[in-house]
């Protein structure tokens, strides 16, 4: 019997939905080597009963209804994949504001009634609410660390993912280095690697959306941007856009 | 006699809604499309961030869309700060919107709509019935990314787009590149023709569809700084500085998408608008394609979108190779963005993304900080529209004896046929 394998999405872009289904060249054959029995996004038709080898698992958890709905999952799945840097960090919807939220919600909807009725809450990362097994960071998930991660789990192992940050890429490919020759504010020191450093590539500084690598000292890549005369408050909201959450415990905790 | 009907989650849709309609005897007293999406707020959590960071944020707002959003964000601080882009660059960002189409396009019409046509509940059971459709359309919605990672480095969130141009123009092989690779999908758009041809689109509503869309400047068709609405033969102009005239949003409770309405009545964007008013402008393959897949306009079947949308993809894969083509005889040159000088600002900006007009609007002040952001989607402009085509469905519907199911199964289509990205409705946008 094939593996039985759900997809889901919590709050997001959906952008790891998209992910999987541009593997357009593999699409065919996951869709032989596995029974996907359970993906709304995909299929008007789903059994959301039976037991998953593999949850694949976007977003991040925003209300009642997404936390349970990821506790079912979990009951449900023998593996849990947090796809994404939503899933694994909070994402751009966890970001640090200038006003608490509930003035950001006035700003945006106005001071409405119905508005204080709905169930809103600051967006979790999967893994304050369940075990995560294997965590995919990126934002997006890049093509090939899900390809990787599928083909490892359904051979039952565990997929290996960088941990070393997009510094190493980004030597590797010899790029000059934005931060310190050009003195821009690159968040590649802090950042796990896997995206081949793509945005030095394009000249672009890394804007941290892979998150945190393990170990990062964020107070050294802090003083090194107040150096260059950066403001120390634009600093902490560049490098804190995608994992706020996890950033927060680092900061609790001393090194992640 | 009261009948419900309630879809809790609707399938095959970008992001999460479901849909509750209530029929007392012949009258409908209830529809609403409920939007459930997690709010995310990103337009109020961008607000003091440097406008140098804010459309790397604000491209998450959608992943099927980042490329719209990014490059309508962009165009939105250049107006602001009166930054003039060179013909390059525009015609890059062109040539992106028409990869963005193509990929769109093709996954929405093959992937989430044409089960419900051929009666699949979903495509990989129709991948089992039909497997060369599919592996066309998986072909067509590559190359549609392939042209979006060429021009903005990545296909899902791209990080190539900058203020007044691109991090890295695309190198000459990069375009020979995407012209051999656009040149050998054309036999599969004759393919899908002739595949498509005797497909039948159900017509179970029958209404008129207001549409609005931008009007196309020069060649680009999804550019412009004007929209057109069509209102039964008398049409309106509305400068895009003014757009907040055309879409007067509004908030429902059953919703965390606001509304559009013009004068308290609800409007249509997409493939579908864009072709009813701009129709004219298409030729080539495309004008064979509308000619032998049957689409008439103005159409009154809402269903026929899914038509204008294969007319379109054809339309994008023939524009994107002109564009190559122009591109490589005059040479791409490595331009570096032109320097621009912080200051407070307002700017406005609205392009076609495949889902139809989308709008981005700043305040900036004099630091360079955003002081204020307005995003109007496409989804969020169709929601009054879906509503009331699933209003007229179900009173047609119900006269004629449907059954709950069948009601229900309707519903879906409709909602289905605009392509809802329900992600970008709960964008939320600033009173």
């Amino acid at each position: 019997m094939k593996p039985k394998i759900g997809i889901f999405g919590l709050s997001g872009c959906w952008g790891e939905q998209i992910i999987i289904l541009n593997c357009e060249d593999q699409l065919l054959d996951i869709v032989g080597a596995t029974e996907i029995v359970d993906f709304l996004g995909g299929s008007s038709v789903n059994d959301e009963e039976s037991p998953l080898a593999i949850a694949f698992v976007e977003g991040s958890v925003a209300n009642g209804r997404e936390e349970e709905q990821l506790r079912r999952i979990r009951e449900r799945a023998e593996m849990l994949v947090a796809c994404g840097t939503c899933a694994c960090f909070g994402g751009v919807a966890a970001m640090d504001a200038e006003q608490p939220r509930e003035q950001v919600i006035c700003q945006v909807y106005g001071a409405d009634a119905a508005v204080s009725a709905w169930d809103i809450r600051p967006h979790r990362p999967l893994a304050d609410f369940v075990k995560v097994d294997v965590a995919i960071p990126g934002c997006p998930m890049e093509k090939t660390d899900f390809l990787r991660a599928t083909a490892s789990l359904l051979n039952g192992d565990l997929p290996q993912l960088p941990a070393y940050p997009v510094c190493l890429e980004c030597k590797m490919n010899e790029n000059d280095c934005l931060l310190i020759s050009r003195g821009l504010p690159c968040a590649g020191p802090i950042t796990s690697a896997g995206c081949g450093a793509r945005c030095p590539g394009y000249n672009v500084v890394c804007i941290g959306c892979r998150g945190p690598v393990e170990e990062c000292n964020i107070m050294s890549l802090q003083k090194i941007l107040e150096a260059k005369e950066l403001k120390a408050a634009e600093i902490r909201c560049k490098l804190r856009t995608f994992a706020a959450p996890a950033l927060d415990r680092t900061e609790r905790g001393g090194l992640a | 006699m009261t009948r419900t009907i309630s879809i809790h989650h609707l399938a095959r849709v970008e992001g999460h809604g479901g849909i509750q309609v209530v029929i007392d005897g012949s009258q409908v007293s209830k529809v609403e499309f409920d939007i459930f999406e997690g709010i995310r707020l990103l337009e109020g959590l961008v607000c003091g961030r440097s406008l140098e960071d804010v459309t790397g944020i604000v491209s998450r707002i959608c992943a099927i869309c980042s490329h719209g959003h990014s490059i309508t964000s962009l165009q939105a601080i250049e107006d602001a700060l009166e930054i003039e882009v060179t013909l390059q660059t525009r015609k890059l960002r062109d040539l992106a919107y028409q990869g963005a189409n193509i990929e769109s396009h093709a996954l929405h019409v093959f992937v989430l709509a044409l089960p419900d046509l051929l009666g699949y509940p979903s495509v990989i059971s129709l991948a089992k019935a039909h497997p060369e459709a599919v592996a066309i359309a998986l072909r067509l919605k590559k190359l549609g990314n392939t042209i979006q990672e060429v021009i903005g480095g990545r296909a899902v969130h791209p990080v190539n787009y900058v203020i007044g141009g691109f991090g890295k123009v695309p190198s000459t092989d990069d375009l020979l590149l995407l012209r051999q690779e656009l040149m050998s999908r054309v036999a599969d758009c004759e393919r899908i023709l002739e595949i498509l041809r005797d497909v039948e689109v159900p017509d179970f509503v029958c209404a008129p569809i207001r549409c609005a869309s931008l009007v196309p400047q020069d060649e680009a068709f999804f550019f412009g700084d004007d929209i057109e609405l069509s209102d039964s033969g008398a049409n309106k102009r509305i400068p895009v500085r003014e757009y907040r005239t055309l879409t007067n949003e509004y908030l429902v409770p059953h919703s965390h998408a606001k509304r559009s309405a013009h004068d308290h009545r609800s409007y249509m964007v997409g493939a579908l608008a864009r072709l009813t008013i701009n129709g004219q402008r298409i030729g080539g393959m495309a004008r064979r394609a509308w000619e032998e897949l049957g689409l008439r306009l103005p159409a009154t079947n809402i269903l026929m979108n899914n038509i204008a949308q294969v007319v379109e993809m054809i339309y994008s894969l023939e524009r994107a190779l002109g564009l190559v083509s122009e591109l490589l005889d005059t040479g791409v040159t490595p331009e570096t963005p032109p320097p621009y000088h912080i200051r407070a600002g307002q700017g406005t900006a609205a392009t076609e993304v495949p889902r139809g007009i989308l709008f981005y609007s700043y305040e900036l002040d004099a630091e360079g900080r955003v002081a204020a952001a307005d995003v109007i989607t496409p989804t969020a402009q169709n929601l009054n529209h879906i509503e009331d085509q699933m209003k007229t469905a179900v009173l047609q519907g119900a006269k004629a004896g449907a059954s709950d199911g069948l009601l229900e199964q309707r519903l879906a289509i409709i909602a289905r046929a605009y392509d809802p990205c329900i992600s970008c409705s709960v964008h939320l946008a600033r009173s």
